[in-house]
């Protein structure tokens, strides 16, 4: 091995300045003397022109880069003009959630104080489950509230701020005056007092600033209370008053002193669970009567995966969501079609082309010519101009599609909260299986229609007058419901009426013939207005299957459907799951399958001098045992080379590399030296854990 | 003033406490020539400050308090001697003369306290007497701040040093033999009993006020008796606990229920009827709970008394993927590492002869761990005086022979006591172990219910693992242990980073991770030595 190549792999100064394990000593340049100071770094304020540069939109042209300027801009303004809604309803929905816990933790700060709990410091405890962002959202609007109302304010502890007391203290104070002076004031109140200087964490200072503006209330808020340390704790309460706590409450107050848990006195809070959230969040997103776009299946179960195996916040769930709805907009050239296009501006040959390779393009033509409308299909594919049209036709009524499957997803949840027939079923699982299609066939929906059967007329009424509104329009609901009304009033004595469905029409006989009992079921002989009632909710079921079977098609199958449905999994799961530790570990293990190789023969060879001394070192590694002998690695790692380079090998630039590569090692915590036997480190990390 | 008058005039608001105020009068007194130190002392709740601070009050002497738990160095603690004493003297706006307002040190705060004394005006000449309340609980004090600050005394000649302490100090802690000390001894029954009774029953709407009279003083015994005796409660607590009780226990009178045998309402069948109150009720009230208990589920308790106390509120729900990690590593940190091949070896982990292992281990260790809690128990009753044989095993060296042992006993805990121990867990000698990060990887794929069909195709999940782990350590359910010091449950809290090859532990104990394991379909006693029989 050359010399300088070597050199280059030691000079290892120019990116790793951080962890540099080896090094070449070289002395220091007499120039500087030692004592004086380095020259202090500039801040560098970025420029304007490089901002609005940022700014702009960052999408490319789509078609091999044919896609026009346009067609670009109208897809980010869509997007950002789509997303912003959608945000929008994220928001509100946040803000419904916290709305009654806020209101209960303000009231409770306005009205308590030491002397109405007993001397003790009162205190909320506001459990917020895995839903910790909510916590924050939270305080920043009662933070808002107080300082309105001139009350106070909201001091936010969190435990990195608070390693040891005094700190805590300073911190508090700290964010107490700049909470409303700012950080100017913050330095102008301690400069400018009069009387001696005091000491940053003395609570004098609080107090002279607490009556100085005459503040009522000081709420101090310690937002991952179980992150603090327990004896801190103890010497922090003083005068605290919020504490975030996501597990219990019981979990909590065993980890503090008995001392301590004697100053507290307090409410419990609860915040609504994550998962809740969640599901408000995606029915929103998905059923509202506007949409114009849809998470497809695939994204779906992915995000709710996400929801319900892991700890994510409602924010974390709607950047998912936003991430997904942004990889459309950036990807999919169709996409433009949502933003109303003029005829002009699609640059027609490639984007033409581009909705003739579509899976549903091709499945719609052979709909056509099956169904013999030959020249129709003829013409979509060969005339770009009708193509557009019916393209841009079929995107409008592809979204009424959706918006009618959401709408019986709707109802069917509604009816199926009525019914109660089984475990709570969330709209997020009916959507799944309405957006593969399979919602219409499943054992949810037939379950549904048979319970609704069974109802007596009392609480079919209920049903019909919480069905959506919309729905009404067009079915034969309102025929019914007149005639139920009619029923109900001709019949004033006898309600609640009872279908022949109901477990109390049918009869059980009992015969003995022979010496056996025969069991037959027989149908109860029914009034009329039972009969009557029967045949409506007949013409009810009825109805209702058919608006199913109607509304109920499968997303997949509509023309068009890859502009208004995302539904790609790749970008988003890659994205969401970093895998740092497998591609380092891949890295090492096969540095190859990263870095470019010049010479073809590296690629079969396992270990081979070609490739970086860590990635080697590594593999060797991997053969080992839990404890290895440095001496015996050693002895492996200069194989390598003398097998590859024969008698010319320079023991010292081997030993280098190998300092520099077990360093490396060392840095990724992979070995420690062990302490049960001199020499011999100890491997800390397996692979593919 | 003489000092039997101010003990007097001050025992009508501090009953019981004359023979300290005289003596503290006397001691005190402007007129007469003070020694240079006092030391009060006594366990809190004794009226110490309060006797101290009524004292000088009546004595009109002049005086500064400094309430040390209010510092938080000894360095705050010596510039607010200073503050305190220039504030004292109406001296407040010529800080900058001594030492710009400045202490940093006691030498330095001999010198200024020196000065301060000096230029005080005229009309407050005389002894000045410098209270230091629960200065033996100073932080970052110096070792010998406390002699330092007795010689204070000595030094300037008009000062008198008040040090309050609640231990009751080491003979010569302050290195000087003539230094009076004053005893705040803990009140007696009697004591207690005629505090309480000298400020008026709570008041309740519709109570006869014969009844108070006949029924309250038996009351007050009653509860002391009962409750606070045995546990050496305080007076504010005593007076909690009654104004607590009391209208629970009156409510048969205030609601006009009818007597047994239709008489009328005494003590005696007050008490019969609140039999229970005391039972359950009593012993909660002992406890104080951050989130007390709503006062209408409290006043609807006495009437079905059984109901036990204050449900256990709902616990927290992880989502699956945290529940799995948080179960492999509470199963990492309770089973021995020896062991780990045969609880988690998947090569023979179906084979019957490996379930076979597995048994015998858990019966082995269970056998070990009874005979151990029976050897603790007969060593207990041997030596009644040394009840707690626990502090002699806690070692901090851990040899191979005590893991095992002490590892038995805690699983036998565990599976003995399993179902009432509630949350907290059965306290063990042997609390978790901390593990390393590599153990759990590997043990949350043994324990895994649903692995993989395929799992060298499917990737590798330690890196989601590191992710959900973070928030389980912000939730302060898994803590990263300190290795160094090797300790059990030594929980680093403070520290936020932790490396990569830094030990891990599991924080909450019991029987919570079962059930939520039981959630998921992961049985934890299969895993845990002597766990399933």
């Amino acid at each position: 091995m050359d010399p300088d190549g070597l050199d280059d792999v030691l000079d290892l100064s120019k990116d790793r300045s951080q962890n540099q394990g080896v090094y070449i000593y070289q002395p220091a340049k007499a120039g500087k003397a030692s004592g004086e100071r380095p020259s202090k770094r500039r801040k560098v304020s970025m420029n304007k022109d490089s901002i609005e540069k940022l700014d702009g939109p960052g999408f490319v042209p789509l078609l091999n880069g044919d896609e026009s300027a346009e067609c670009v801009q109208l897809r980010y303004d869509t997007y950002k003009q789509l997303w912003s809604e959608q945000e929008h309803k994220i928001q509100s929905i946040l803000e419904d959630v916290d709305a009654g816990v806020l209101t209960d933790v303000l009231s409770f700060v306005r009205e308590t104080s030491p002397q109405t709990s007993n001397g003790c410091i009162p205190t909320a405890l506001v459990t917020v489950g895995s839903n910790v962002s909510s916590l924050s959202r939270l305080l920043s609007r009662l933070n808002d509230q107080l300082k309105s109302t001139n009350e106070g304010g909201v001091i936010v502890l969190e435990s990195g701020d608070a390693p040891n007391l005094k700190t805590s203290l300073k911190n508090i104070i700290r964010a107490a005056v700049t909470n409303t002076e700012g950080n100017d004031g913050y330095q102008r109140f301690l400069t400018d007092r009069s009387g001696p200087r005091v000491l940053g964490y003395d609570l004098d200072l609080l107090h002279d600033y607490v009556q100085r503006r005459g503040t009522k209330k000081l709420v101090l808020a310690l937002r991952d209370s179980e992150a603090f340390d327990p004896g801190l704790l103890t010497d922090l309460f003083h005068y605290s008053l919020l504490l975030g706590i996501s597990t219990s409450v019981e979990l909590f107050e065993g980890r503090l002193p008995r001392s301590c848990v004697s100053l507290l006195q307090g409410k419990h809070f609860e915040v609504q669970e994550a998962g809740n959230c969640v599901d408000r969040i995606y029915e929103a997103l998905q059923t509202s009567s506007d949409g114009r776009i849809w998470v497809g299946r695939n994204i779906t179960s992915t995000l709710f995966e996400k929801a319900t195996d892991y700890f994510q916040t409602p924010e974390a769930f709607s950047r998912m969501v936003k991430y997904a709805c942004m990889s459309h907009f950036f990807a999919n050239p169709l996409a433009v079609l949502l933003g109303n296009p003029h005829k002009s501006i699609l640059s027609q040959g490639q984007f033409c082309e581009a909705i003739r390779n579509l899976p549903s393009f091709r499945m719609f033509c052979e709909d056509l010519v099956e169904t013999g409308s030959i020249n129709e299909a003829r013409s979509m594919i060969e005339d770009d101009e009708y193509l557009l049209r019916a393209a841009s036709d079929h995107v409008d009524a592809g979204q009424q599609a959706m918006r009618h499957i959401f709408r019986a997803v709707l109802l069917i949840h509604t009816c199926l909260q009525h019914t109660h027939v089984t475990k709570k079923t969330t709209i997020s699982d009916l959507s799944v299986r309405a957006l593969s299609g399979e919602l219409i066939d499943s054992p949810l929906v037939e379950d549904m229609l048979a319970t609704v059967r069974t109802l007596d007329s009392e609480k079919l009424g209920e049903v019909l007058d919480t069905l959506p509104k919309t729905l009404s329009d067009d079915s034969a609901l309102p025929g019914i419901q007149a005639d139920l009304k009619a029923l109900l009033e001709a019949n004033p004595d006898s309600v609640p009426l009872r279908s022949e469905y109901n477990i109390n029409s049918s009869v059980m006989k009992t015969t003995v013939v022979q010496q056996r009992v025969l069991l037959t079921k027989g149908t109860a002989n029914l009034p009329e207005q039972d009969l009557q009632y029967t045949e409506i909710i007949d013409r009810l079921v009825g109805a209702l299957h058919e608006y199913f079977i109607e509304t109920l098609v499968r997303p997949q199958e509509l023309f068009m459907n890859e502009a208004f449905v995302f539904d790609l999994r790749n970008p988003l799961k890659e994205t969401f799951t970093p895998r740092p530790r497998f591609a380092i570990e891949r890295a090492l293990a096969s540095p190859f399958d990263y870095l470019i190789s010049t010479t073809a023969a590296t690629a079969g060879a396992r270990i081979s001098a070609k490739q970086p001394a860590a990635a080697i070192l590594y593999q060797l590694y991997l053969e080992s045992g839990a404890l290895v002998n440095v001496h015996d690695l050693w002895q492996a790692f200069y194989g390598v080379y003398e097998s590859d380079q024969g008698k010319k090998v320079d023991d010292r630039v081997v030993m280098s590399l190998f300092y520099s590569a077990l360093s490396d090692m060392k840095m990724f915590g992979m070995v420690k030296t062990s302490r049960k036997k001199t020499d011999h480190l100890a491997k800390s990390a397996w692979m593919g854990l | 003033m003489q000092p039997a008058d101010i003990a007097r005039s001050l025992s009508a608001q501090w009953p019981c406490r004359d023979v300290q105020a005289r003596q503290l009068a006397s001691l005190l007194h402007p007129q007469l020539p003070n020694p240079s130190t006092v030391v009060v002392h006594g366990v809190s709740a004794t009226c110490k400050s309060t006797i101290v601070r009524g004292v000088l009050a009546a004595l009109e002497a002049p005086h500064a308090v400094v309430r040390s738990t209010e510092c938080i160095t000894g360095r705050h603690l010596l510039t607010k001697i200073l503050w305190n004493t220039l504030e004292a003297f109406g001296q407040k706006n010529e800080w900058e003369k001594f030492g710009k307002g400045r202490c940093e040190h006691v030498s330095t705060l001999v010198v200024l306290l020196e000065e301060c004394l000096a230029a005080r005006p005229a009309e407050k000449q005389g002894n000045f007497v410098l209270v230091l309340d629960e200065i033996d609980r100073q932080r970052e004090a110096p070792p010998t701040l406390l002699s330092a600050l007795a010689r204070l005394g000595e030094i300037i000649p008009s000062l008198c040093v008040v040090l309050v302490l609640s231990p009751t100090p080491r003979p010569l802690f302050l290195q000087n033999a003539s230094v009076p000390h004053i005893s705040f001894p803990p009140y007696t029954r009697k004591e207690m009993i005629n505090i309480l009774m000298a400020s008026p029953a709570p008041t309740i709407e519709g109570l006869p006020e014969e009844i108070i009279s006949r029924v309250y003083p038996h009351f007050v015994s009653t509860i002391y008796d009962a409750l606070v005796g045995p546990t050496a409660g305080s007076v504010p607590n005593f007076r909690s606990i009654c104004e607590r009780l009391w209208p629970q226990f009156v409510a048969p009178v205030v609601q006009g229920e009818v007597p047994p045998g239709n008489t009328e309402w005494d003590f005696a069948r007050l008490l019969v009827k609140n039999r229970a109150l005391f039972r359950h009720q009593g012993e909660s009230a002992l406890v104080h709970r951050i989130v007390p208990e709503d006062s209408s589920a409290a006043s609807n308790t006495f009437r079905k008394p059984l109901s036990t106390g204050v449900a256990r509120s709902g616990l927290p729900s992880l989502p699956y993927f945290s529940t799995l990690i948080l179960t492999s590593a509470y199963v990492a940190s309770h089973t021995p590492q020896r062991l780990d091949t045969i609880f988690f070896s998947k090569f023979s982990s179906s084979s019957l002869s490996a379930r076979n292992k597995r048994a015998h281990h858990r019966r082995r260790l269970k056998v070990l761990s009874q005979a151990q809690a029976e050897e603790m128990r007969q060593a207990a009753k041997d030596d009644p005086s040394t009840p707690n044989k626990k502090g002699k095993r806690t070692k901090t060296r851990i040899t191979k022979s005590t893991l095992s042992s002490a590892f038995a006993t805690s699983s036998a805990t565990t599976s003995a006591m399993g179902g009432g121990s509630g949350i907290t867990g059965p306290s063990t000698i042997l609390t978790a172990r901390p593990f390393p990060l590599e153990r759990l990887l590997a043990i949350y794929h043994a324990i895994d219910p649903n692995p993989p069909e395929n799992p060298i195709r499917t990737g590798a999940v330690a890196d989601q693992i590191y992710a959900e782990l973070a928030t389980l350590r912000r939730l302060r359910l898994v803590v990263p242990a300190s290795g160094h010091h090797g300790g059990l449950g030594t929980t680093a809290s403070g520290n936020t980073s932790a490396d990569a090859g830094e030990k891990w532990c599991v924080n909450v104990s019991g029987d919570w991770i079962g059930e939520l394991a039981k959630g998921i379909g992961v049985e934890v006693g299969e895993w845990l030595a002597g766990g399933l029989d």
